[in-house]
């Protein structure tokens, strides 16, 4: 192994001659104090905040462990973390397909489910690499400046449909979500959206693409552009709606054939406090967190039995309330896991085209 | 020698990490790089960039050289407060300045409402999410790094050069164009390689004001390397991205010695 060391730090010149004796010196003592602290990452804004309020801090009180914040949630990161073996997060909140690329790229832990208890938890977010931190949807909102609630557009064949439904819209820059409206809008049943056909997707795209601008990339923007009166209709994450309706805001948003989704805590291979995370994990998936956060921010929590400590007001907002959730399609990560990276590839190509 | 070990380490090294990368996928092949060539966005994407880029140098030369001579020649008060308004932006984030832009230019915006409530407009414009927007944008966050180096280079020119000029019988327009502006030549030569090379890797501006067509190579990196976790061919596109830009510069850097060369013949 010195030899080795000898042989590599001659190549490699003094640069990682010097990194190496760095690491050397700190690890020992890096690992003996960070074993009561938790590094978390997460997506940072109003999401994060409430996550600290109902989650980060009194975890911290009741179990001593320091959480320290990181973000945003960033997978190229993550993946760099892990291959490079220098991995500052130790629990990481990811989107559901980032749990399937993740396990086959192996970058993560297998969780240990000895220690977390899923009594309660809906069964589609337990991954053996992730499970689930609560549940948003991606719906259809539209302006209530221009459409009076009730009169608004309340299917996806509506949203296609300009001339029932004139007026600017938006969509997100990315197949995910649009594929499965496209086949909604083209009267494919709900329960047989999956495995989705391609062709058709693309083919129901073509005829609403020349009416979507812009194609929105970051999740502030459906909002933004609905309240500034930019555009009229548009694809939003639910709670970004209730955010700005707080402010507000004359938009609203139909749970009609939304898109039901999930994020989820996964822990980075070689996580320096695994064993912290695992207890977060076990701690934060409890009825009592999920009711705090889900009340704190209105997404939906991943244990069912969190509805118990919520009151009904709060509950007809989220998107997992029963009322909403029946009327929702749901994500099949899977599905994506295998099929995004072309999908992507596709999807840029017939945007430029 | 410890500046040329400097430039090794932050230069060379992760240059060399970013070819390995786009090598060894995990093993050494040229995949990336068939995927590349194989496919036609991504020659669309290097095309879209480059219009862009030098639309961009372009309207900021237009914009930058006139203003640059103003500051040159204006006295030290005018002088001063301009640089100022010059410099200013410069110290604000990319993101803020791209969302004043959306204030601005949308269809409920300052411009659009304008024009409509003085009835020159009947049905807003659409300067936003298009290559209108993006150049607008873009335009203006690289204004700076066009117009001080000219005003650098302006800064140094004797004045007292165009009167002679004139004294030797050129009529003003003779003299700006056949002795300050060959004089100026190294500044607009610097300044637009800045711009050009700066807008080549631009990625907010485009991402945020443009439409489904103003798509740039760095989004396009964006993409493969933080959501897609395809490092190979974030890696190729990078490679060639740095490939092209190098060779354009090394070009550009011959053309403008000759230029330079030539402008000192009287």
């Amino acid at each position: 192994m010195s030899s080795m060391t000898r042989r590599y730090v001659l190549k490699m010149g003094v640069l990682t001659a010097a990194s190496a004796a760095v690491t050397q010196v700190r690890a020992p003592g890096l690992v003996h104090a960070q074993s009561k602290q938790l590094t978390v990452c997460s997506w940072g804004g109003a999401y994060q905040e409430a996550q600290r309020k109902t989650m980060f801090q009194p975890f911290e009180t009741e179990t001593g462990i320091k959480i320290v914040e990181a973000s945003p949630t960033d997978y190229g990161k993550l993946k760099a973390m892990v291959q490079s073996g220098n991995v500052e997060w130790d629990l990481v909140d990811v989107g559901d397909l980032n749990v399937i690329a993740g396990t086959k790229d192996n970058l993560l832990e297998p969780l240990d489910y000895q220690t977390i208890d899923t009594k309660g938890v809906f069964p589609q977010v337990v991954h053996k690499y992730g499970i689930g931190t609560i549940y948003y949807s991606t719906v259809l909102a539209y302006s209530t400046k221009k459409y009076a609630k009730g009169d608004h557009p309340k299917t996806w064949a509506q949203f296609w449909d300009t001339k029932a439904f004139p007026g600017p819209r938006t969509m997100r820059n990315n197949p995910a979500d649009n594929l499965e409206f496209a086949l909604l809008a083209d009267d494919v049943p709900m329960d047989r959206i999956y495995p989705m056909d391609v062709e058709r997707a693309f083919r129901s795209m073509d005829r609403i693409k020349k009416q979507i601008n812009p194609w929105w990339t970051t999740g502030a923007q459906p909002a933004q552009l609905l309240s500034d009166g930019e555009v009229e209709l548009a694809t939003s994450w639910s709670g970004r709606i209730f955010a700005i309706q707080k402010q507000g805001a004359k938009a609203a948003l139909e749970w009609n054939q939304g898109k039901l989704q999930w994020d989820s805590w996964v822990i980075p291979r070689g996580s320096r406090n695994k064993d912290g995370a695992m207890k977060f994990i076990a701690w934060s998936t409890q009825p009592k967190p999920q009711a705090a956060i889900a009340n704190e921010i209105p997404y939906g929590p991943v244990n069912q039995k969190a509805f118990e400590l919520i009151s009904a007001q709060a509950a007809k907002d989220m998107p997992t309330a029963p009322e909403n959730a029946k009327r929702q399609l749901m994500v099949d990560p899977v599905w994506w896991g295998e099929h995004r990276n072309a999908l992507v590839e596709r999807w840029n190509a017939w945007l430029l085209k | 020698m410890p500046a040329l070990a400097w430039l090794g380490i932050v230069f060379v090294y992760p240059l060399g990490r970013l070819l390995s990368a786009s090598l060894f996928t995990p093993t050494l092949s040229l995949a990336s790089y068939a995927r590349l060539l194989g496919s036609s966005i991504y020659l669309t994407v290097f095309v879209n960039t480059f219009e862009i880029g030098a639309t961009v140098t372009m309207l900021a030369l237009a914009l930058g050289y006139p203003l640059a001579f103003v500051l040159a020649t204006a006295g030290p008060r005018v002088s001063r407060l301009m640089l100022a308004a010059v410099i200013v932006p410069l110290w604000t984030s990319v993101l803020v300045r791209t969302y004043a832009w959306m204030v601005l230019l949308g269809r409920r915006g300052l411009v659009n409402e304008g024009l409509q409530s003085w009835g020159l407009l009947d049905a807003p414009l659409p300067l936003l999410y298009n290559r209108l927007g993006v150049t607008i944008g873009m335009v203006h966050v690289l204004l700076p790094f066009m117009v001080l180096p000219i005003y650098s280079v302006m800064k140094g020119i004797d004045t007292d050069l165009l009167k002679a000029a004139q004294n030797l019988g050129a009529n003003r327009r003779q003299a700006f164009l056949r002795v300050y502006v060959p004089l100026s030549l190294s500044g607009l030569a610097t300044g637009s390689l800045l711009v050009f090379v700066s807008a080549l890797g631009f990625f907010v501006t485009p991402a945020l004001l443009g439409g489904r067509r103003d798509m740039m190579i760095a989004m396009l990196i964006d993409n493969q390397i933080s959501q897609l976790l395809d490092w190979g061919l974030g890696s190729a596109l990078a490679v060639v991205l740095f490939a092209i830009t190098a060779g354009l510069l090394l070009a550009v850097q011959r053309f403008t010695r000759a230029e330079r060369l030539w402008a000192r013949i009287p």
